[in-house]
Order: structure tokens, then C-alpha cells, then sequence
């Protein structure tokens, strides 16, 4: 490795903003971005000023109309995502698949506090989880999933909307506390399905231990490392 | 190769209420989403498009973009961002992760030694635009016009091709490190001009 333009990991942010809107940055250097516009607001706002400056430069792009048909598929999409819920289906549709809801929730700053009241609120018959968190789109922060740890063994990861996936590839579930060497893969997650996961193979949790979901191929990553776009990404929080 | 491009040149955002509609969005008004297609959809498509060189493929991205902004647009936060910067920035990042996770070749990030000797930048003085680009109302047209050609089209090259650093000097026979570095300089004279 050198350190040349686009290599160095202590690159200024705003030069390092600069690349990832032009997108000029490998796969690999993306999610580095992605992922630490989580915890840098700083270069989120790098990258912001960065998406505003260049924005004139997409009308070099000559549109290109749409067949109708593609209208179509978005409309039917969204119907498939507000649609009314079967009667038959409702005791086992739980509070947190209601979109509208979580549409209700999606501000940035508040999804997790609120999903940590809601949560203890409306589950007053189990345990509280002594950890909670809250994965999110690196992008928006809109919640995508919770994980639930009712004890520090087992923790279940729980979708609260649709993740579209496309057909060759999977979502593949990571784990990272302080001190690690690197992520520790869960396994492949199914879209729309809770995935239980022992971590009996893994120390305890901890406070602020990292979790993501990134897109990888449908195998999972070839290296044991995450290698795709992170979807989703959120940090353990203890509930008192 | 020269490629020129006819832009539209009409204001096209200047009667279109984008924060009210992502508004109206958030609320679940459909026909909200159904007015930001008939408005933004081609230029969106074209975007796509030019980015990951495949029509069903950017259909593909542009029918996801609508859906993330159908569920996310509660998110939108004005005070971060203009609202159809926001709708573009969802289809760019859509694309971009796109191609370089299904990356054409090998990234490059490092290593440039061995390239630096195919060329001097002797000549590059005499390069021309290869994009028609003089379209945008504003203080970027004044700031890419400070920037030599050459540096110009490697700017495009990037934001409007989806071109790697490695493509780009192959595309322009020119060293990948000096493409590198074309493009940081460009980037720090860009932010410096417009602001």
C-alpha cells in the first residue's frame, strides 16, 4: 500500500468526501465511507456540501425517457409495501412490520430512542433485552432492522421493512467490538425473515458493539470480511 | 474521442416544490411520488444510465431509488440539503455502489510506480473538452472553466461516467498517478471556487 491519493486512510475528510461524490473510490473504500459518516458528522457534511457543489454536473447526463412500464413496477411495489393487511394475517403481522409506523418514526435522531421505549412499552410480557440496536441505512438513517439481545448469548435481528435484494447476491450479518481484530460474520440473512444467533462462539456482548449488514454474493464474502456496500449498520446500546 | 451531448437547458427544478413534495411523500401521498417521476424520471434514468452502461440495469436503479424515496422520504432533512440533490444523491449512490462492487477490473487504489513512465504531460495542454459542459447556470460553470480541459474531462469522466481512476487514464493514456493527482487538485480547486 502507498499513500498516494485515494489510499491514505488519514486522507482529509474533505478530499476524501470530495472522491467518494465523484466516485472515484473502490468498492472497498465506499463502504469505509459509508460507514464512518455514521459516526463522523463532519464528513457527512463534507460529503453533503460535496453532493450540492457537484449536482449541476448531472444535467451532462442526456435523460432518457422511461418505458411506461417502469412506472408500473415502482407503482406495484409500493402497493405491495402500504398494502392493507389481510385480516386472516394480522395476529401474526407484530407492531414492528407496520410501515406506516416506521415511516412515522424514520427522523434520523429519534428512530432509536423511540424504538427503545416503543419496544419496552409494547413487549411488557418478555424480558427486556439488555441490549438494543438499531440498524440503519448508512445513507439516511432510516431504522431497517432491530437486534434484540435478551441475554448476552443469543440475540435476534429482527427486519421492521422490506431490504430488497437483488436475485445473485445475500445480506450477510456482522459483528465488531472494540478491541477485535475485525468483524466476525453472523451468517446470511433472508430479507423480511428474524434471524436467531447463538454467540456462544463469540465473547459477550458489549457496550457499542458494532453490527451491519452488507450486501455480499448470495454465498456470503468469498474472504470472511465484509467486501460489499454496508445496508444497514447500528451500535449496541445497553438498556438499563 | 470527443462526445458531445446535447443538454436540456431549461430550468427545469425552478416550478417544482421538491421539499413539498417529499413532504406530501412522507405522508403517503402517492400521487406525490407519481409527480416526482413525471418530473425528475428521464433525468434521473440518464443518470443511471450513463453510470452503469446498461438500460435494465438502470431502470433497476431508478425503480429502487423511487422505493427508498417512497419509504425514506420522512428522512429528508432540509436543513442538510437541497431536496433534489437528495433524490439524486439516493440514485448516484445506487449506481455507484453498483458498478464498483460488480467492479470491470481490478481496483487500483495504490501502486502507481510502474505507470508513471507511458507518458509525460507534455501535450496534454492541447486537449479539448470532451464534454459539452457549459449548461449549468451559476458558479460551477465559472469554477470548471478555471480548471484546464484535461482536468475538466477527468472531473466528467468520474461524476457523469462512473470511470475509476484506472479507467480514466486509460481512457486518456494518461499515467494513473497523474490522473490522481489531476483529479485531487481539481477537487481542492473546485471547492475553493465555488465555495
Amino acid at each position: 500500500m502507498s499513500n498516494s491519493p485515494g489510499n491514505d486512510p488519514h486522507q482529509p475528510i474533505d478530499e476524501l468526501a470530495g472522491e467518494y461524490v465523484l466516485g472515484t473510490l473502490s468498492a472497498e473504500r465506499r463502504r469505509e465511507v459509508q460507514r464512518r459518516m455514521l459516526d463522523e458528522p463532519a464528513l457527512r457534511a463534507a460529503v453533503e456540501a460535496w453532493e450540492e457543489r457537484l449536482l449541476p454536473l448531472t444535467n451532462l447526463a442526456e435523460p432518457v425517457t422511461p418505458p411506461p412500464r417502469l412506472w408500473a413496477r415502482i407503482e406495484r411495489s409500493v402497493n405491495e409495501l402500504v398494502a392493507p393487511i389481510d385480516t386472516s394475517r394480522r395476529e401474526i403481522v407484530r407492531w414492528w412490520q407496520s410501515l406506516s409506523l416506521w415511516r412515522g418514526l424514520a427522523g434520523a435522531g429519534l428512530a432509536a430512542s423511540l424504538v427503545l421505549g416503543i419496544t419496552l412499552l409494547m413487549r411488557p410480557s418478555l424480558n427486556a433485552p439488555s441490549y438494543l440496536v438499531v440498524l440503519v441505512a448508512p445513507q439516511d438513517k432510516a431504522p431497517g432492522w432491530v437486534i434484540q439481545a435478551s441475554n448476552s448469548q443469543e440475540i435476534q435481528l429482527i427486519p421492521l421493512s422490506v431490504t430488497e435484494v437483488p436475485a445473485d447476491k445475500a445480506l450477510e450479518f456482522w459483528t465488531k467490538a472494540d478491541g477485535w481484530q475485525g468483524p466476525v460474520s453472523l451468517g446470511l440473512v433472508k430479507p423480511g425473515e428474524t434471524l436467531h444467533v447463538p454467540l456462544d462462539k463469540l465473547p459477550p456482548l458489549q457496550p457499542n458493539q458494532l453490527f451491519e449488514l452488507t450486501l455480499e454474493k448470495s454465498t456470503g464474502s468469498p474472504i470472511g470480511k465484509p467486501t460489499g456496500p454496508i445496508q444497514f449498520i447500528g451500535r449496541a446500546v445497553k438498556v438499563i | 474521442m470527443l462526445c458531445r451531448w446535447r443538454i436540456d437547458l431549461s430550468s427545469h427544478e425552478s416550478h417544482f416544490d421538491y421539499e413539498a413534495t417529499l413532504d406530501a411523500c412522507a405522508r403517503g401521498e402517492r400521487q406525490a411520488l407519481e409527480r416526482l417521476y413525471a418530473q425528475e424520471s428521464a433525468r434521473l434514468l440518464g443518470v443511471a444510465q450513463r453510470l452503469v452502461r446498461d438500460s435494465a440495469l438502470a431502470q433497476d436503479i431508478v425503480h429502487d431509488a423511487f422505493i427508498k424515496i417512497w419509504t425514506r422520504a420522512a428522512s429528508f432533512d432540509p436543513s442538510r440539503g437541497s431536496a433534489r440533490g437528495w433524490i439524486f444523491s439516493i440514485t448516484r449512490n445506487l449506481a455507484l455502489n453498483t458498478i464498483r462492487d460488480n467492479a470491470r477490473e481490478i481496483q487500483d487504489d495504490g501502486d502507481d510506480q510502474s505507470l508513471e513512465a507511458q507518458a509525460t504531460l507534455e501535450g496534454w495542454n492541447q486537449t479539448v473538452d470532451s464534454f459539452d459542459w457549459r449548461v449549468n447556470p451559476g458558479r460551477i460553470e465559472f469554477c470548471l472553466e478555471q480548471l484546464e480541459p484535461v482536468r475538466r474531462n477527468c472531473v466528467f469522466h468520474a461524476y457523469v461516467d462512473g470511470y475509476s481512476h484506472q479507467e480514466i487514464a486509460s481512457k486518456l493514456g494518461a499515467p494513473l498517478g497523474t490522473v490522481k493527482a489531476w483529479i485531487k487538485r481539481s477537487l481542492t480547486a473546485l471547492r475553493e471556487c465555488i465555495g
